[in-house]
Protein backbone atom coordinates (compact mmCIF):
# COMPACT_ATOMS: atom_id res chain seq x y z
CA UNK A 1 0.00 0.00 0.00
CA UNK A 2 2.44 2.48 0.83
CA UNK A 3 4.97 1.28 -1.09
CA UNK A 4 2.45 1.20 -4.37
CA UNK A 5 1.29 4.59 -3.31
CA UNK A 6 5.12 6.43 -2.70
CA UNK A 7 5.95 4.46 -6.25
CA UNK A 8 3.10 6.53 -7.67
CA UNK A 9 3.78 9.87 -6.04
CA UNK A 10 7.47 10.04 -7.22
CA UNK A 11 7.19 8.26 -10.76
CA UNK A 12 4.21 10.75 -11.34
CA UNK A 13 6.83 13.43 -10.09
CA UNK A 14 9.53 12.69 -12.55
CA UNK A 15 6.96 12.20 -15.43
CA UNK A 16 5.43 15.52 -15.07
CA UNK A 17 9.40 16.44 -15.20
CA UNK A 18 10.23 14.82 -18.08
CA UNK A 19 6.95 16.53 -19.71
CA UNK A 20 8.02 19.97 -18.83
CA UNK A 21 11.54 19.19 -20.29
CA UNK A 22 10.37 18.30 -23.49
CA UNK A 23 8.62 21.45 -23.92
CA UNK A 24 11.95 23.77 -22.94
CA UNK A 25 14.47 23.60 -25.84
CA UNK A 26 16.90 25.23 -23.49
CA UNK A 27 17.70 21.47 -22.19
CA UNK A 28 19.75 21.55 -25.23
CA UNK A 29 20.69 24.66 -26.18
CA UNK A 30 20.59 27.69 -24.03
CA UNK A 31 20.95 30.52 -26.59
CA UNK A 32 16.80 29.81 -26.76
CA UNK A 33 16.30 31.51 -22.91
CA UNK A 34 14.12 34.40 -23.17
CA UNK A 35 14.28 35.94 -20.03
CA UNK A 36 11.37 37.98 -20.23
CA UNK A 37 8.71 36.12 -21.45
CA UNK A 38 8.73 32.94 -19.18
CA UNK A 39 8.63 32.94 -15.67
CA UNK A 40 10.71 31.31 -13.25
CA UNK A 41 13.43 31.04 -15.40
CA UNK A 42 17.38 32.64 -14.12
CA UNK A 43 18.50 35.49 -15.43
CA UNK A 44 20.90 35.77 -18.01
CA UNK A 45 24.31 36.25 -17.76
CA UNK B 1 3.09 -3.23 -14.55
CA UNK B 2 3.25 0.54 -13.44
CA UNK B 3 7.14 0.60 -13.15
CA UNK B 4 7.31 -0.93 -16.83
CA UNK B 5 5.17 1.87 -18.22
CA UNK B 6 6.96 4.30 -16.81
CA UNK B 7 10.45 3.02 -18.17
CA UNK B 8 8.74 2.37 -21.80
CA UNK B 9 7.64 6.16 -21.95
CA UNK B 10 11.02 7.11 -20.61
CA UNK B 11 13.08 5.01 -23.35
CA UNK B 12 10.55 6.95 -25.78
CA UNK B 13 10.57 10.02 -24.76
CA UNK B 14 14.94 10.18 -25.16
CA UNK B 15 14.05 9.88 -28.81
CA UNK B 16 13.08 13.56 -28.67
CA UNK B 17 15.99 14.20 -26.05
CA UNK B 18 18.43 11.93 -25.94
CA UNK B 19 19.54 13.56 -22.84
CA UNK B 20 16.64 12.03 -21.05
CA UNK B 21 18.09 8.87 -21.38
CA UNK B 22 20.95 9.47 -19.65
CA UNK B 23 18.38 10.00 -16.93
CA UNK B 24 16.56 6.86 -17.13
CA UNK B 25 20.37 5.28 -16.64
CA UNK B 26 20.08 7.59 -13.16
CA UNK B 27 16.79 6.46 -12.43
CA UNK B 28 17.45 2.82 -13.09
CA UNK B 29 20.90 2.49 -11.30
CA UNK B 30 18.96 4.18 -8.00
CA UNK B 31 15.97 2.65 -7.79
CA UNK B 32 16.59 -0.76 -9.45
CA UNK B 33 13.21 -1.22 -10.78
CA UNK B 34 14.07 -4.63 -11.84
CA UNK B 35 14.19 -5.73 -8.26
CA UNK B 36 11.15 -3.66 -7.29
CA UNK B 37 8.92 -6.58 -10.02
CA UNK B 38 9.41 -9.82 -11.22
CA UNK B 39 7.14 -8.91 -13.74
CA UNK B 40 9.10 -9.04 -17.17
CA UNK B 41 12.16 -6.59 -15.86
CA UNK B 42 14.60 -8.55 -15.05
CA UNK B 43 14.76 -10.96 -18.02
CA UNK B 44 15.58 -7.47 -19.66
CA UNK B 45 18.82 -6.10 -19.47
CA UNK B 46 17.24 -2.51 -19.06
CA UNK B 47 20.28 -1.11 -17.47
CA UNK B 48 22.55 -2.05 -20.06
CA UNK B 49 20.06 -0.85 -22.86
CA UNK B 50 19.82 2.99 -20.66
CA UNK B 51 23.62 2.58 -20.78
CA UNK B 52 23.75 2.63 -24.55
CA UNK B 53 21.21 4.97 -25.30
CA UNK B 54 22.52 7.17 -23.46
CA UNK B 55 26.00 7.30 -24.45
CA UNK B 56 24.85 6.21 -28.11
CA UNK B 57 22.89 9.16 -27.63
CA UNK B 58 25.53 11.55 -27.13
CA UNK B 59 28.05 10.30 -29.07
CA UNK B 60 25.85 10.26 -32.19
CA UNK B 61 22.91 13.17 -31.63
CA UNK B 62 24.15 15.46 -28.84
CA UNK B 63 26.20 18.59 -29.77
CA UNK B 64 30.01 18.33 -28.42
CA UNK B 65 31.63 21.78 -30.01
CA UNK B 66 31.77 22.94 -26.19
CA UNK B 67 32.52 19.24 -24.67
CA UNK B 68 35.36 19.83 -21.46
CA UNK B 69 37.65 16.90 -20.16
CA UNK B 70 37.42 17.87 -16.40
CA UNK B 71 40.85 17.14 -14.46
CA UNK B 72 39.11 15.09 -12.06
CA UNK B 73 36.98 13.17 -14.70
CA UNK B 74 41.06 11.69 -15.45
CA UNK B 75 41.51 10.95 -11.62
CA UNK B 76 38.16 9.31 -12.06
CA UNK B 77 39.61 7.36 -14.60
CA UNK B 78 42.95 6.69 -13.05
CA UNK B 79 41.04 4.78 -10.39
CA UNK B 80 39.15 3.10 -12.83
CA UNK B 81 42.72 1.69 -14.54
CA UNK B 82 43.81 1.35 -11.15
CA UNK B 83 40.74 -0.92 -9.79
CA UNK B 84 40.92 -3.05 -12.73
CA UNK B 85 45.03 -3.90 -12.20
CA UNK B 86 44.39 -4.19 -8.60
CA UNK B 87 41.16 -6.81 -9.85
CA UNK B 88 43.36 -8.14 -11.48
CA UNK B 89 46.18 -9.50 -9.08
CA UNK B 90 43.36 -10.10 -6.30
CA UNK B 91 43.72 -11.82 -3.03
CA UNK B 92 40.53 -13.42 -4.46
CA UNK B 93 40.13 -12.77 -7.78
CA UNK B 94 36.29 -14.36 -8.15
CA UNK B 95 35.17 -12.53 -5.12
CA UNK B 96 37.20 -9.14 -6.45
CA UNK B 97 35.17 -9.88 -9.86
CA UNK B 98 31.91 -9.79 -8.46
CA UNK B 99 32.53 -6.11 -6.91
CA UNK B 100 34.56 -4.93 -10.08
CA UNK B 101 31.54 -5.82 -12.32
CA UNK B 102 29.22 -2.99 -10.51
CA UNK B 103 32.39 -0.66 -9.57
CA UNK B 104 33.66 -0.02 -12.89
CA UNK B 105 30.18 0.65 -14.22
CA UNK B 106 29.75 3.49 -11.47
CA UNK B 107 32.92 5.07 -12.16
CA UNK B 108 32.90 5.03 -16.29
CA UNK B 109 29.37 6.51 -15.95
CA UNK B 110 30.61 9.35 -13.56
CA UNK B 111 33.40 10.07 -15.77
CA UNK B 112 31.18 9.95 -18.83
CA UNK B 113 28.12 11.97 -16.88
CA UNK B 114 29.73 15.71 -16.69
CA UNK B 115 30.10 15.72 -20.64
CA UNK B 116 25.93 15.37 -21.10
CA UNK B 117 25.63 18.48 -18.50
CA UNK B 118 26.52 21.36 -20.84
CA UNK B 119 22.98 23.62 -19.91
CA UNK B 120 22.05 24.95 -16.97
CA UNK B 121 18.94 22.93 -16.99
CA UNK B 122 20.47 19.69 -17.72
CA UNK B 123 22.14 20.12 -14.00
CA UNK B 124 18.89 20.83 -12.43
CA UNK B 125 17.38 18.08 -14.27
CA UNK B 126 20.14 15.69 -12.97
CA UNK B 127 19.85 16.70 -9.95
CA UNK B 128 15.95 16.28 -9.71
CA UNK B 129 15.89 12.81 -10.90
CA UNK B 130 18.52 11.87 -8.87
CA UNK B 131 16.31 13.35 -5.80
CA UNK B 132 12.98 11.91 -6.92
CA UNK B 133 14.32 8.53 -7.59
CA UNK B 134 16.23 7.85 -4.14
CA UNK B 135 13.00 10.06 -2.63
CA UNK B 136 10.89 6.54 -3.36
CA UNK B 137 12.97 4.42 -0.88
CA UNK B 138 13.19 7.75 1.05
CA UNK B 139 9.14 8.03 1.47
CA UNK B 140 8.84 4.61 1.89
CA UNK B 141 11.13 4.54 4.82
CA UNK B 142 10.13 8.03 6.18
CA UNK B 143 6.45 7.00 6.43
CA UNK B 144 6.80 3.66 7.68
CA UNK B 145 8.86 4.97 10.64
CA UNK B 146 6.39 7.59 11.15
CA UNK B 147 3.66 4.40 11.31
CA UNK B 148 6.45 2.44 13.77
CA UNK B 149 7.77 0.32 11.80
CA UNK B 150 11.68 0.33 11.91
CA UNK B 151 14.90 -0.80 13.54
CA UNK B 152 18.16 -2.10 12.74
CA UNK B 153 17.86 -4.23 9.35
CA UNK B 154 14.46 -4.37 9.57
CA UNK B 155 12.91 -0.91 8.53
CA UNK B 156 11.14 -2.70 5.37
CA UNK B 157 12.42 -1.06 1.86
CA UNK B 158 10.22 -2.54 -0.69
CA UNK B 159 12.87 -4.97 -1.36
CA UNK B 160 14.21 -7.74 1.31
CA UNK B 161 18.16 -7.97 0.00
CA UNK B 162 19.51 -4.94 1.74
CA UNK B 163 21.81 -4.13 -0.66
CA UNK B 164 22.91 -0.87 -3.01
CA UNK B 165 20.19 1.84 -1.33
CA UNK B 166 17.91 -0.48 0.07
CA UNK B 167 20.86 -1.17 2.61
CA UNK B 168 19.86 0.81 5.92
CA UNK B 169 23.62 2.65 6.77
CA UNK B 170 23.73 4.03 3.13
CA UNK B 171 20.35 5.42 3.04
CA UNK B 172 20.49 6.54 6.16
CA UNK B 173 23.56 8.77 4.97
CA UNK B 174 22.37 9.88 1.36
CA UNK B 175 19.27 10.52 3.23
CA UNK B 176 20.65 13.32 5.17
CA UNK B 177 23.01 14.16 2.07
CA UNK B 178 20.36 15.03 -0.06
CA UNK B 179 18.73 17.94 2.39
CA UNK B 180 21.21 21.06 0.97
CA UNK B 181 19.93 20.04 -2.37
CA UNK B 182 16.21 19.58 -1.48
CA UNK B 183 16.61 23.37 -0.01
CA UNK B 184 18.65 24.51 -3.35
CA UNK B 185 15.41 23.21 -5.13
CA UNK B 186 12.88 24.99 -2.70
CA UNK B 187 14.54 28.27 -3.41
CA UNK B 188 15.86 27.83 -7.37
CA UNK B 189 14.49 25.24 -8.90
CA UNK B 190 13.13 25.97 -12.76
CA UNK B 191 11.11 22.30 -13.52
CA UNK B 192 9.34 22.90 -10.75
CA UNK B 193 9.27 26.48 -9.50
CA UNK B 194 8.58 26.72 -5.45
CA UNK B 195 5.07 27.17 -5.31
CA UNK B 196 2.89 26.11 -2.53
CA UNK B 197 2.50 22.76 -3.50
CA UNK B 198 6.63 22.22 -4.27
CA UNK B 199 7.40 23.46 -0.60
CA UNK B 200 4.78 21.05 0.94
CA UNK B 201 6.17 18.06 -0.73
CA UNK B 202 10.01 19.54 -0.47
CA UNK B 203 9.72 19.67 3.42
CA UNK B 204 7.63 16.55 4.13
CA UNK B 205 10.49 15.00 1.78
CA UNK B 206 13.18 16.67 4.17
CA UNK B 207 11.06 15.26 6.93
CA UNK B 208 11.16 11.97 5.45
CA UNK B 209 14.94 11.84 5.37
CA UNK B 210 15.43 12.87 9.07
CA UNK B 211 13.30 10.00 9.85
CA UNK B 212 15.27 7.22 7.83
CA UNK B 213 18.38 7.26 10.37
CA UNK B 214 15.93 6.79 13.43
CA UNK B 215 13.38 3.88 10.86
CA UNK B 216 16.62 2.55 10.66
CA UNK B 217 18.69 2.74 13.61
CA UNK B 218 21.69 3.83 12.20
CA UNK B 219 24.01 5.47 14.20
CA UNK B 220 26.07 7.03 11.18
CA UNK B 221 23.11 8.89 10.29
CA UNK B 222 22.74 10.58 13.80
CA UNK B 223 26.66 12.53 12.85
CA UNK B 224 25.32 13.36 9.44
CA UNK B 225 22.27 14.78 11.46
CA UNK B 226 24.93 16.75 13.18
CA UNK B 227 26.88 17.57 10.40
CA UNK B 228 24.08 18.63 8.79
CA UNK B 229 22.93 21.19 11.88
CA UNK B 230 27.03 22.42 11.72
CA UNK B 231 27.16 23.32 7.93
CA UNK B 232 23.58 25.23 7.73
CA UNK B 233 24.45 26.72 10.56
CA UNK B 234 27.72 28.10 8.52
CA UNK B 235 25.24 29.80 5.86
CA UNK B 236 22.15 31.06 7.90
CA UNK B 237 21.50 34.62 8.50
CA UNK B 238 20.16 34.64 11.95
CA UNK B 239 22.19 32.19 14.07
CA UNK B 240 21.32 32.64 17.50
CA UNK B 241 17.40 32.12 16.34
CA UNK B 242 18.29 29.17 14.36
CA UNK B 243 20.36 27.67 17.27
CA UNK B 244 17.05 27.98 19.61
CA UNK B 245 15.20 25.72 16.92
CA UNK B 246 17.64 23.37 16.48
CA UNK B 247 17.78 22.95 20.25
CA UNK B 248 14.03 23.22 20.48
CA UNK B 249 13.11 20.78 17.93
CA UNK B 250 16.03 18.44 19.44
CA UNK B 251 14.47 18.55 22.93
CA UNK B 252 10.85 17.99 21.09
CA UNK B 253 11.57 14.85 19.22
CA UNK B 254 13.32 12.77 22.05
CA UNK B 255 9.95 11.20 23.48
CA UNK B 256 8.98 10.81 20.16
CA UNK B 257 11.87 8.71 18.82
CA UNK B 258 11.45 5.21 19.39
CA UNK B 259 13.15 3.04 22.51
CA UNK B 260 15.13 0.93 20.25
CA UNK B 261 16.40 3.92 18.41
CA UNK B 262 17.51 5.93 21.62
CA UNK B 263 19.24 3.08 23.40
CA UNK B 264 21.15 2.20 20.24
CA UNK B 265 22.01 5.68 20.34
CA UNK B 266 23.56 5.77 23.68
CA UNK B 267 26.33 3.48 22.46
CA UNK B 268 27.96 5.73 20.01
CA UNK B 269 29.10 6.77 23.80
CA UNK B 270 30.08 4.15 24.98
CA UNK B 271 31.68 1.64 22.25
CA UNK B 272 33.53 -0.32 24.40
CA UNK B 273 30.15 -1.96 25.07
CA UNK B 274 28.81 -2.81 21.73
CA UNK B 275 30.04 -5.38 19.52
CA UNK B 276 29.37 -4.12 16.14
CA UNK B 277 31.55 -1.12 17.23
CA UNK B 278 34.48 -3.07 18.64
CA UNK B 279 34.57 -5.02 15.57
CA UNK B 280 34.75 -2.13 13.56
CA UNK B 281 37.96 -0.87 15.40
CA UNK B 282 39.30 -4.50 15.27
CA UNK B 283 38.88 -4.65 11.15
CA UNK B 284 40.65 -1.19 11.11
CA UNK B 285 43.43 -2.21 12.85
CA UNK B 286 43.96 -5.28 11.03
CA UNK B 287 43.33 -3.41 7.70
CA UNK B 288 46.15 -0.91 9.01
CA UNK B 289 48.68 -3.93 9.15
CA UNK B 290 47.39 -5.36 6.25
CA UNK B 291 48.07 -2.59 4.10
CA UNK B 292 51.80 -2.32 5.51
CA UNK B 293 52.41 -5.54 3.90
CA UNK B 294 50.34 -5.23 1.02
CA UNK B 295 50.93 -1.05 0.67
CA UNK B 296 48.93 -1.44 -3.33
CA UNK B 297 45.85 -3.16 -1.28
CA UNK B 298 44.62 -6.20 -1.75
CA UNK B 299 42.06 -5.91 -4.63
CA UNK B 300 38.02 -6.01 -3.89
CA UNK B 301 36.63 -7.84 -0.98
CA UNK B 302 40.15 -8.89 0.16
CA UNK B 303 38.80 -8.53 3.64
CA UNK B 304 37.85 -12.11 3.68
CA UNK B 305 40.99 -13.04 4.85
CA UNK B 306 40.61 -11.20 8.50
CA UNK B 307 40.76 -12.86 11.52
CA UNK B 308 39.75 -10.31 14.02
CA UNK B 309 40.01 -10.66 18.08
CA UNK B 310 38.85 -7.98 20.09
CA UNK B 311 37.60 -7.60 23.92
CA UNK B 312 34.26 -6.86 24.82
CA UNK B 313 33.57 -4.80 27.77
CA UNK B 314 30.29 -4.05 29.78
CA UNK B 315 28.61 -0.80 29.86
CA UNK B 316 31.00 -0.30 33.34
CA UNK B 317 34.46 -0.88 31.52
CA UNK B 318 34.49 -4.43 32.92
CA UNK B 319 35.48 -7.30 30.76
CA UNK B 320 33.34 -9.80 29.23
CA UNK B 321 35.43 -11.86 27.45
CA UNK B 322 37.15 -11.76 23.82
CA UNK B 323 35.17 -12.10 21.12
CA UNK B 324 36.46 -13.41 17.27
CA UNK B 325 35.62 -12.66 14.38
CA UNK B 326 36.27 -13.39 10.64
CA UNK B 327 35.66 -11.81 7.09
CA UNK B 328 34.59 -9.07 8.95
CA UNK B 329 33.58 -5.88 6.40
CA UNK B 330 35.31 -2.75 6.17
CA UNK B 331 32.41 -0.42 7.77
CA UNK B 332 34.68 2.30 6.71
CA UNK B 333 34.88 3.59 3.33
CA UNK B 334 38.27 5.12 3.70
CA UNK B 335 39.75 1.51 5.25
CA UNK B 336 37.32 -0.29 2.07
CA UNK B 337 39.64 1.80 -0.15
CA UNK B 338 42.92 1.50 2.22
CA UNK B 339 43.14 -2.32 2.30
CA UNK B 340 41.29 -2.89 -1.28
CA UNK B 341 43.20 -0.66 -2.94
CA UNK B 342 46.26 0.21 -0.83
CA UNK B 343 47.82 3.68 -0.41
CA UNK B 344 47.63 4.63 -4.06
CA UNK B 345 44.03 4.35 -4.20
CA UNK B 346 42.90 5.51 -1.10
CA UNK B 347 44.73 8.97 -1.93
CA UNK B 348 43.52 9.23 -5.37
CA UNK B 349 39.70 8.66 -3.87
CA UNK B 350 40.58 11.37 -1.29
CA UNK B 351 41.69 13.84 -4.08
CA UNK B 352 38.61 13.13 -5.91
CA UNK B 353 36.17 13.67 -3.22
CA UNK B 354 38.52 16.87 -1.55
CA UNK B 355 38.75 18.62 -4.49
CA UNK B 356 35.30 18.48 -5.01
CA UNK B 357 35.22 19.97 -1.83
CA UNK B 358 37.54 22.42 -2.39
CA UNK B 359 36.25 23.04 -6.00
CA UNK B 360 32.49 23.75 -4.75
CA UNK B 361 34.23 26.16 -2.00
CA UNK B 362 35.44 28.18 -4.66
CA UNK B 363 33.12 28.10 -6.68
CA UNK B 364 30.91 29.19 -3.52
CA UNK B 365 32.58 31.88 -3.17
CA UNK B 366 32.73 33.74 -6.06
CA UNK B 367 28.57 33.70 -6.87
CA UNK B 368 28.29 34.41 -3.42
CA UNK B 369 26.48 38.14 -4.25
CA UNK B 370 22.67 37.52 -4.31
CA UNK B 371 22.75 40.17 -7.46
CA UNK B 372 24.90 38.07 -9.32
CA UNK B 373 23.32 36.16 -12.57
CA UNK B 374 24.84 33.19 -11.24
CA UNK B 375 24.05 32.99 -7.81
CA UNK B 376 21.97 29.84 -8.34
CA UNK B 377 25.11 28.02 -9.39
CA UNK B 378 26.64 29.36 -6.00
CA UNK B 379 24.01 28.03 -3.67
CA UNK B 380 24.16 24.81 -5.91
CA UNK B 381 27.96 24.14 -5.30
CA UNK B 382 27.01 25.27 -1.06
CA UNK B 383 24.63 22.26 -1.64
CA UNK B 384 26.76 20.12 -3.48
CA UNK B 385 29.65 20.79 -1.34
CA UNK B 386 27.38 20.09 1.96
CA UNK B 387 25.95 16.96 0.88
CA UNK B 388 29.67 15.95 0.31
CA UNK B 389 31.06 16.50 3.16
CA UNK B 390 28.04 14.55 5.05
CA UNK B 391 28.60 12.03 2.77
CA UNK B 392 32.74 11.52 3.83
CA UNK B 393 31.43 11.61 7.39
CA UNK B 394 29.37 9.32 7.09
CA UNK B 395 31.90 7.11 4.63
CA UNK B 396 33.43 6.95 7.93
CA UNK B 397 31.40 4.55 9.55
CA UNK B 398 29.72 1.98 6.15
CA UNK B 399 31.81 0.92 3.47
CA UNK B 400 30.73 3.31 0.70
CA UNK B 401 33.37 4.34 -1.47
CA UNK B 402 31.74 3.22 -4.50
CA UNK B 403 28.47 3.87 -4.00
CA UNK B 404 27.28 4.69 -7.35
CA UNK B 405 24.73 7.79 -5.96
CA UNK B 406 27.97 9.79 -4.61
CA UNK B 407 29.89 9.53 -7.68
CA UNK B 408 26.79 10.88 -9.99
CA UNK B 409 26.68 13.79 -7.35
CA UNK B 410 30.49 14.30 -7.80
CA UNK B 411 29.31 14.13 -12.12
CA UNK B 412 27.33 17.13 -10.87
CA UNK B 413 29.88 18.56 -9.41
CA UNK B 414 32.26 18.63 -12.30
CA UNK B 415 29.51 19.84 -14.67
CA UNK B 416 28.75 22.42 -12.57
CA UNK B 417 32.49 23.71 -12.48
CA UNK B 418 33.16 22.77 -16.27
CA UNK B 419 29.73 24.91 -16.92
CA UNK B 420 30.88 28.09 -15.24
CA UNK B 421 33.94 27.49 -16.67
CA UNK B 422 32.61 27.97 -20.00
CA UNK B 423 30.62 30.92 -19.28
CA UNK B 424 33.21 32.69 -17.84
CA UNK B 425 35.43 31.56 -21.05
CA UNK B 426 32.33 33.22 -23.47
CA UNK B 427 32.17 36.61 -21.00
CA UNK B 428 35.90 36.50 -21.14
CA UNK B 429 36.83 35.86 -24.81
CA UNK B 430 35.82 39.52 -25.92
CA UNK B 431 37.72 41.12 -23.12
CA UNK B 432 40.70 38.84 -22.40
CA UNK B 433 41.33 38.78 -26.20
CA UNK B 434 43.60 41.88 -26.82
CA UNK B 435 46.11 41.17 -23.79
CA UNK B 436 46.07 37.80 -25.26
CA UNK B 437 48.09 38.89 -28.28
CA UNK B 438 50.52 41.26 -26.00
CA UNK B 439 51.15 38.17 -23.99
CA UNK B 440 52.02 35.78 -26.77
CA UNK B 441 55.16 37.36 -27.63
CA UNK B 442 56.64 37.79 -24.35
CA UNK B 443 55.96 34.09 -23.72
CA UNK B 444 58.11 33.10 -27.03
Amino acid sequence: MIDNLTIMLTHGLMLIAVWRLLKRPEVDDESTIDPDTRKGRWPRA
Amino acid sequence: MMLLGFLAAMFAVGAKRPFLWVLTYVYIDIVAPQRLTYYLLNSVPISLMAVALAVGGFLLLDKKTDVRFAPRQGLILLLLVYCGLTTMSADFPVEAADKWAWVWKALAFAAFLPFTLRTKLRIEALLLFMTLAVATIIIVGGVKTAMGGGGYGELNLMVTNNSGLYEGSTISAVAIAIIPLILWFLKYGTIFPPDWRVKAFGYALILSCLLIPVGTSARTGLLCIGLLAVLMFRFTKHKLAFAGAIAIMGVAAIPLLPASFTQRMDTISDHKADESASTRLAVWGWTISYAKQHPFGGGFNAYIQNKVRYELRDADGGAKGIATDEARAYHSAYFEMLGEQGYPGLLIWLIINFAGVFRMEILRRRHRDPSDPYAWAGQLAAALQSGQLIYLLGAAFVGIAFQPFIYMLIGAQIGLDSYLKRKRGEGATTTLRPIRKVATPVTT
